[in-house]
């Protein structure tokens, strides 16, 4: 499962538009692995690494 | 007979040559002909030596996650750096000379896109900021599923010659999975060239 598809998982409401550099979501991976590059959402908190596991 | 004029062998003994009090410096390579004029201005000329130059192509398909915007490092194939900035190991362009620099990316996806919501994206990353970025959305009246999309970006920036870096990165918007890039060394480049110093 992919990072984007285990926070969708978490948070059903969020959508693809959320996700880019220019919505709320920036999922990045720089070689190493996807991460949550930024998190600016308004009403939805951050996943912490628990939910995300 | 030829005439060679010559520096000092030590610091601070280099060779000025002033104009006039208007500013006017020319040289001709042919007497009564082919003249080079020297612009009035404080700069350094240019010359291929100091004008770095990097082309790269794709010799790898690379799979990304969809939705997260990931570093290329599927631009394997080096065809020119002249100046030897480009680092394999971190997939990283860092110019050596300080000035202004016309960037241009594109990549081509493989197959099996969702026609009318799927998105593929391109990006500048200047030092790990988004730069510049094109996308293009596989809208039904332009695509079919059997088709290889793809995109490209351009943008001129200015790097210190020292820090600056540049990376290209890919993304591809979906609702699930991962997609995978397609090689075609007609569609899929990242190369940078000096336009001017600073």
């Amino acid at each position: 499962m992919t990072l984007y598809e285990k926070i969708i998982a978490i948070y059903p409401q969020l959508n693809k538009e959320d996700f880019s550099p220019k919505g709320n979501i920036d999922l990045r991976n720089d070689g190493e692995g996807d991460y949550i590059a930024k998190w600016e959402h308004p009403t939805l908190a951050r996943p912490t690494q628990e939910q995300l596991a | 007979m030829a005439s060679i004029i010559s520096a000092g062998t030590s610091a601070g003994t280099a060779i000025a040559i002033s104009g006039d009090t208007t500013g006017n410096l020319a040289f001709q390579t042919q007497a009564g002909a082919n003249t080079i004029t020297v612009p009035n201005a404080t700069g350094n000329v240019m010359v291929s030596g100091n004008m770095p130059i990097f082309r790269a192509i794709a010799n790898a398909t690379q799979t990304v996650s969809i939705n997260s915007t990931t570093k290329a490092t599927c631009f394997g194939t080096v065809q020119w750096d002249t100046a030897s900035c480009w680092s394999v190991a971190n997939n990283r362009y860092t110019p050596n000379v300080a000035g202004y620099y016309q960037i241009t990316a594109a990549m081509q996806w493989g197959t099996g896109w969702a026609i009318g919501s799927d998105i593929v994206y391109i990006y500048i990353v200047k030092n790990g900021t988004y730069s510049s970025s094109s996308t293009a959305t596989m809208t039904s009246d332009k695509y079919v599923a059997t088709q290889y999309p793809s995109s490209s970006v351009g943008g001129l920036m200015y790097c210190n010659g020292t820090t600056d870096y540049i990376e290209v990165y890919l993304e591809a918007g979906g609702a699930s999975g991962t997609r995978t890039t397609y090689v075609d060394n007609r569609y899929d480049y990242f190369s940078i060239a000096m336009i001017r110093t600073a």
